[in-house]
């Protein structure tokens, strides 16, 4: 493929980009400025908000999540593995083993210092 | 695939010491949680028997995985260092750890997983070999910097270093790719061979490549001008982190610099040298002259470990831009970390008790401490005598090293650096002496009553095993002088 | 006029500055944070990239380690920030300027 093929993209990004820039002037340049509260709300109609959107989550989702990643993405090193593994033979097996050895540890420590509970309270020091 | 078992025989003692730790911490009652400290104390004193048998052993080089790890006496000098300064570190935290009442095994695991990813470092002939080597001892220092999670000082040092931390693996990585890039080899010996005669078109990025690479390393070390995060952090962490952090994570960071820029990019001394002769000069004078204006204790060491990387660098920035001894500047460099790491440790070792016994980490609040603990008062007087340079202790060789190496570089840029080097150890001799100067001759406050508790016993091995080593090394220079020339040989061959 | 691996490298360096230059305008620890996540996705694909121009593929397990230890990093960041929160409530790094001097 050649650079010359990307010139319609390139073309289509760039009236894009400005249809954007265009109107986002033409409005701030041509449309009388008059706020009232009501203009101001987040909704004009329907009810009304009590409180920010982005409020505080409870921890447990960073937590869930943080062990979901990195799990998650440990396993990429099993997939260089698999392709190979006929070749790579009995030391393969074993390299593939100690790496799982190592993860599974850390998930038996996991599970067992409660941070998979999800009904537990989770503030101050886990539980040792 | 044929494995040479006992070269890599410290790093498998060192992982399955880790996941003793681990467990151990799982199955252990809070009462016995100490055991996990023993652990990780037997599990590094067993690495070093490995070490022990391929010093003593008649194969000189042992190379792993097609060359990309490779154990030669340097690298062996530098892993006995790691798991002695690691050794001292878990024997510090001890008492300091147990007070804190919780995460221990945690802590120790962090600890250990720190010491492995420097041993890596050590024997690393490979980009990916190395930058794996490098995160693995600077990830767990994060968490530990911020182990007091509830005092918002620990975080902030935390949170400073890890920002910082991570950006420096960025910029790091960046140099490494477009090494990768322009060499197509991910060796050191195959970089070195490709960079030999690179097409002129790729030799802007060659420089590049090797700007990123040093500013990454030089974050990493905290030289200045990239020094900002370390005062910060090293003020917020808990004490004992810091010494490992001001030592052991410093010295990795210097060693893979070294291990880069010598077996990858000795050709192109000529775009690194200046570098680092500007990092030595710059974090040599400006540690000096903030260290002077400290007044808490912490703060100072901060500044005087950025001072001493300084210094650290004159030998191997002075042979770089004379262009010449490259084998004799990094070998006086090796000698002075060493040095430098057994006397800093040491210096942390007082602070930890010297702060306990006054409750004050404020130097002024340390007056009269010579009287009310006259042991301890020798102590800060030899750790920081040695850090000063001064005759018979340790610290003196390590300049004595220094200056030679800077001066048989003969050049007059390597002589200009020896010459600001002079100037740098007259001023640091002034912040030194202060703290001797306010422990012996300041007058005690009143009601201060002379120490009878002793320190915990894991805490006095440490200053103990520091203090005798800065004073054996200090009248008896020669045991160190063979520990150079085997790196001084081994280098020169590699 | 092909599409080279130069054009990626082009790319990737222009991540990357976009990444650099986030860090030092932007005060959120998490905002750095992402900025710090794309310079090393920029430096994944220069790698893959590089690989790729020249055939070798050792780039491509260069990025394998680089994504894993990305991934660890994001997890202690995250960390650490939860713990800067607890105590604060913000996650603005100006705020925390508890050590001077």
């Amino acid at each position: 493929m050649t650079l010359a093929d990307y010139l319609p993209l390139a073309l289509m990004g760039i009236l894009a980009a400005g249809f954007v820039a265009v109107s986002l002037v033409a409005s701030r340049l041509f449309s009388p400025n008059r706020p009232t509260p009501e203009k101001l709300a987040p909704y004009e109609c329907g009810i009304i908000p009590e409180t920010e959107a982005t409020q505080r989550f409870p921890v447990k989702f960073y937590l869930v999540a943080m062990l979901f990643v990195i799990f998650d993405v440990e396993i990429v090193f099993l997939f260089a593995w698999a392709t190979r593994w006929l070749e790579l033979g009995w030391y393969g097996i074993a390299a593939a083993g100690l790496f799982t050895l190592f993860v599974l540890e850390t998930l038996v420590y996991v599970w067992k210092r409660g941070a998979l509970d999800w009904n537990v309270k989770t503030s101050g020091p886990l539980p040792a | 695939m044929q494995i040479d078992w006992l070269a890599i025989a410290p790093e498998i003692v060192v992982a399955v010491t880790i996941l003793g730790v681990l467990a151990a911490d799982l199955v252990l009652p809070r009462p016995l949680k100490y055991w996990t400290a023993t652990l990780a104390v037997v599990g590094l004193t067993l690495a070093v028997v490995p070490l022990i048998l391929m010093a003593a052993s008649s194969v000189e080089t042992r190379s792993l995985f097609e060359g990309s790890y490779v154990v030669d006496d340097f690298a062996l000098v530098l892993k006995g260092l790691f798991l002695i300064a690691g050794y001292l570190v878990v024997l510090m935290s001890v008492s300091y750890i147990e007070s804190d009442r919780y995460y221990q095994g945690e802590y120790y695991l962090l600890l250990l997983s720190s010491v492995l990813g420097s041993l890596v470092i050590a024997s690393a002939r490979d980009l990916i070999v190395l930058f794996i080597g490098v995160e693995l001892t600077t990830g767990p220092l994060f968490m530990l910097a911020g182990w007091r999670k509830g005092d918002i000082r620990s975080n902030e040092a935390s949170l400073k270093f890890f920002i910082l931390g991570v950006l420096s693996t960025a910029i790091l990585l960046w140099g490494m790719a477009m090494l990768y890039g322009v060499s197509g080899e991910v060796r050191f010996d195959q970089i070195r061979s490709a960079l030999a005669d690179p097409s002129p078109a790729a030799q802007p990025l060659v420089g590049l490549a090797i700007l990123f690479v040093l500013v990454g390393f030089a974050f990493k070390v905290s030289a200045v001008p990239f020094h900002f995060w370390a005062p910060d952090t090293y003020e917020g962490a808990p004490t004992p982190v810091t010494a490992y952090l001001s030592v052991s994570s410093k010295a990795a960071g210097f060693v893979a610099l070294f291990v880069t820029v010598y077996v990858a990019l000795r050709d192109r001394v000529d775009i690194w040298g200046p570098g680092l002769w500007a990092l030595a000069a710059l974090s040599m004078t400006i540690g000096n002259l903030a260290a002077l204006r400290q007044s808490n204790i912490v703060r100072l060491l901060a500044y005087s470990s950025i001072a001493q990387a300084g210094f650290m660098l004159v030998p191997f920035a002075a042979a770089s831009v004379a262009g010449e001894q490259l084998a004799e500047g990094l070998a006086a460099t090796v000698v002075y970390l060493v040095i430098y790491a057994l006397m800093n440790l040491g210096a942390f070792a007082v602070v930890i008790q010297g702060a306990r016994r006054t409750g004050t980490g404020d130097i002024d609040g340390w007056a009269g401490l010579g009287r009310i603990d006259p042991r301890l008062g020798v102590l800060a007087a030899v750790f920081f005598f040695s850090l000063a340079g001064i005759p018979p202790l340790a610290g003196w060789f390590a300049k004595f090293v220094m200056f030679r190496a800077a001066i048989a570089a003969g050049s007059a840029a390597a002589t200009s650096l020896a010459v600001i080097a002079a100037i740098n150890a007259v001023i640091a001799l002034y912040y030194y002496a202060r703290v001797a100067k306010v422990v012996w001759f300041d007058e005690a406050p009143a009601g201060a009553e002379p120490a009878t508790e002793p320190p915990a016993a894991s805490l006095a091995l440490t200053l103990g095993i520091a203090a005798v080593a800065t004073v054996v090394v200090g009248v008896f220079p020669a045991v160190f002088a063979v520990f150079g020339e085997a790196t001084r040989v081994l280098l020169a061959s590699g | 006029m092909t599409v080279t691996a130069g054009w990626y490298m082009t790319l990737a360096a222009l991540l990357f500055g976009v990444g650099l230059v986030g860090i030092f305008l932007r005060r959120n620890a998490l905002v750095m944070f992402m900025c710090i996540e794309l310079m090393l996705n920029a430096v994944n694909l220069t790698f893959v990239a590089a690989g790729r121009a020249i055939g070798d593929l050792e780039g491509q397990v260069a990025v394998f380690f680089v994504l894993v230890v990305a991934a660890a990093e994001v997890v202690v960041g995250l960390a650490i920030i939860v713990a800067v929160f607890r105590q604060r409530a913000s996650a603005s790094v100006d705020e925390l300027a508890e050590l001077k001097g």
